[in-house]
């Protein structure tokens, strides 16, 4: 056996907890101040994105989404890294040096993002089965409905960088699931991953103009 | 052979590659990548698409297909009209930004922009077209940062919704072509339709999404933003135009134009009141813009026999309005302590001709007499006040919102002079500023000097035909 065919039987064989990990990190990503514990995760959703995109595309192609989600998770961390010993280090002229703690810089408490994704989750229940996706099978329908609610909220909760990058890559993650079933094309394949890197990109750029801002290196060039 | 689109993005790219390493040098890079533009921009004009050519040596067709396994792209008249205007303010764009401080990556970044919004024109499939959208508002996001550490709430708005839009276009895309198997079942066709609505929401951005322009107004660079702006919004119009000739059904079906005007006056009227009140620079030259795009969106969606050719006439002529208000908006910004109204007092007296500038701009948005608007904001009014003297109206106030903008501004740069020392504007400065003053009192006074350009399109953009 293949161990492409063993990745797509594996991926058949164990599509619910597959599905129910990756809406787990979704919900994490918005949930999570940690910026290690939300890569992490963001790492972890794109490897079972891959799993699951197995089950529609060809393996190799469904694996690319976890060499791509890897890589923005890396090029992320760099960035996130560097911010974080900025932060810590930067003396401010009234701080007297101590950790200004300035990042990552939150809207709302970790509680209540805790309790709109559950509320969201409610939502998913009561709705799940009055929406219609093309081509797709229920649990997958169902794993696509939860990425693009919880991105959409993501979106709406952060204004952090890194936080909303995350939420708009999970969210590209799920559509992937519905246009790949749908469009069976090397090229698009390789167009919207290589978008994501991109995308990858200018999160981490941001995450560096914006962890920056409110230290000494604040209106500096990056 | 070597086609037209292999030459172009081969010049631009190339171009774009070579300048960021020469971007400390500025005055070269401006030189460079504004003669590069304003080249392209003449080759295109000048000759024709369907004759094999020499150039140094080689044979080109500039019509010709490049495809690359699903994808295919080739000039056709419409946009090559697209490719001329989007080069020519290219060019203008970056002897402006040369002057006016706009940051050294401007160039490099600005003609990859260039080469995105070309690929969006050029590019077949209909419905991939918004992946270079978003491919551009990635670029863009680094050219609003301008390498700056601090907010990121413009950059990442600009990118956020041609990001959104992708998915929308592809499954739209998916449904088109079911609808295609079976042309019975019109149902396909009302799912793309509705996809296709909420992806041109997106896209377009209009009130009540229009929260992009202000944030970009606010942070990025104002030429930067007047560049951004004239580009994207042109190439998205231009996207609807050939979505909307090349499936009919979606006029027809789904009452687009209807769509078009009821966003179109509400995305006026709001930046058009939101620019009466703002505080700062910045925010009056997003809002200000905004009323503008409004109204641009407005004629779009009376199309027709008068709606297309008065579409294109604004595009050209906000294109110089525009550039006039952020050249002035750019010089003010630099010299003065911030752009708060308070802290540009005093800048008349040591900025005369880019304040002149800046209140031109303004007056030009409102679509004061005198002004590069008057006479295409005139045919716009007239054209809704046909279909709905209530819509006139609401376009009116948002024009009085700019003009009361406009003179907020103007007075409180002539206010007096805070402590700190400024510079005097620089010669070259003042005579841009001075340039664009009269090119907007030229075709205030001289509106026809347009017809033969607008004419030479129409036919191409109505039928997207070869």
């Amino acid at each position: 056996m293949r161990l492409t065919d063993l990745i797509h039987q594996v991926s058949i064989l164990l599509s619910l907890p597959i599905a129910l990990l990756a809406g787990g990190m979704a919900a994490v990503i918005v949930i999570a101040r940690d910026w290690r514990l939300v890569l992490f995760c963001y790492a972890l959703l794109s490897a079972t994105l891959a799993m699951l995109l197995a089950q529609v595309v060809p393996v190799e192609w469904g694996l690319l989404q976890a060499i791509v989600g890897g890589l923005v998770a890396l090029i992320c961390y760099r960035s996130a890294r560097q911010v974080q010993g900025l932060t810590r280090t930067a003396l401010l002229p009234d701080d007297g040096g101590q950790d200004i703690g300035l990042w990552p810089q939150m809207a709302s408490l970790t509680s209540f993002r805790l309790m709109t994704v559950a509320l969201l989750a409610v939502a998913l229940f009561a709705l799940r089965d009055q929406v219609h996706l093309p081509q797709l099978s229920p649990l997958l329908r169902d794993v696509v409905l939860w990425l693009a609610m919880v991105s959409l909220l993501g979106l709406a909760l952060h204004e952090e960088p890194l936080h909303a990058g995350l939420a708009l890559l999970t969210g590209l993650g799920g559509a992937e699931l519905l246009l790949f079933t749908l469009i069976q094309r090397r090229m698009l394949v390789g167009l919207v991953m290589g978008g994501q890197v991109l995308l990858g990109l200018v999160v981490a750029y941001l995450v560096l103009a914006r962890g920056l801002a409110g230290t000494v290196h604040s209106g500096r060039e990056i | 052979m070597m086609g037209g689109v292999a030459l172009l993005f081969a010049c631009l790219f190339a171009a774009a590659g070579a300048l960021y390493w020469l971007r400390r040098i500025e005055p070269v890079a401006a030189l460079l990548a504004a003669g590069l533009t304003a080249m392209l921009a003449l080759g295109l004009w000048k000759l024709p698409l369907g004759v094999p050519l020499r150039l140094a040596g080689r044979p080109v067709l500039l019509s010709q297909h490049v495809v690359w396994e699903d994808l295919s792209l080739q000039i056709t008249p419409a946009a090559q009209a697209l490719l001329v205007f989007l080069l020519s303010t290219g060019a203008v764009t970056f002897v402006l930004a040369w002057r006016t401080y706009q940051g050294r990556t401007f160039y490099p970044f600005g003609l990859m922009l260039l080469a995105f919004w070309a690929a969006a024109a050029l590019m077949e499939p209909l419905t991939w077209t918004p992946l270079a959208m978003a491919a551009s508002a990635v670029v863009a996001a680094f050219l609003i940062q301008a390498g700056k550490a601090g907010k990121t709430r413009g950059a990442w708005r600009q990118l956020l919704f041609p990001t959104l839009a992708v998915p929308v276009f592809l499954v739209a895309g998916w449904y088109i072509d079911q609808g295609a198997l079976n042309p019975d079942n019109p149902t396909p066709y009302q799912e793309a339709g509705w996809l296709l609505i909420v992806g041109f929401i997106l896209l377009l951005q209009p009130a009540p999404v229009h929260v992009a322009m202000p944030a970009v107004a606010e942070q990025a660079p104002p030429v930067v933003s007047a560049f951004l702006w004239i580009g994207h919004q042109a190439t998205v119009l231009f996207l609807l135009q050939r979505f909307l000739v090349s499936y009919p059904w979606l006029a027809a079906d789904i009452d687009s134009a209807q769509w078009l005007l009821w966003l179109g006056v509400l995305t006026a009227l709001v930046g058009g009141i939101l620019s009466a009140v703002q505080g700062t620079l910045g925010r009056f030259l997003g809002y200000a813009s905004l009323y503008d795009y409004g109204v641009l969106l407005v004629a779009m969606g009376l199309r027709g026999t008068a709606g297309l050719p008065t579409v294109i006439w604004l595009l050209l002529t906000r294109s110089i309005a525009l550039l006039t208000l952020a050249t002035g908006a750019a010089a003010v910004r630099h010299h003065m302590e911030g752009d708060g109204l308070e802290q540009i007092a005093g800048a008349a007296s040591r900025l005369p001709w880019s304040v002149m500038a800046l209140t031109v701009g303004g007056f030009a948005l409102a679509g004061m007499p005198l002004t590069a608007q008057f006479a295409s904001r005139w045919a716009v009014w007239q054209l809704v006040a046909e279909n709905d003297p209530r819509w006139a109206l609401l376009l009116l106030c948002g024009a009085c919102g700019v003009l009361i903008g406009t003179v907020r501004v103007g007075r409180a740069c002539f206010g007096r002079l805070s402590g700190s020392p400024v510079e005097r504007e620089p010669a070259t400065l003042a005579l841009l500023a001075l340039g664009l003053v009269l090119g907007n009192a030229l075709l205030g006074l001289f509106p026809q000097l347009l017809t033969e350009p607008v004419a030479a399109v129409i036919l191409p953009l109505s039928t997207f035909g070869p």
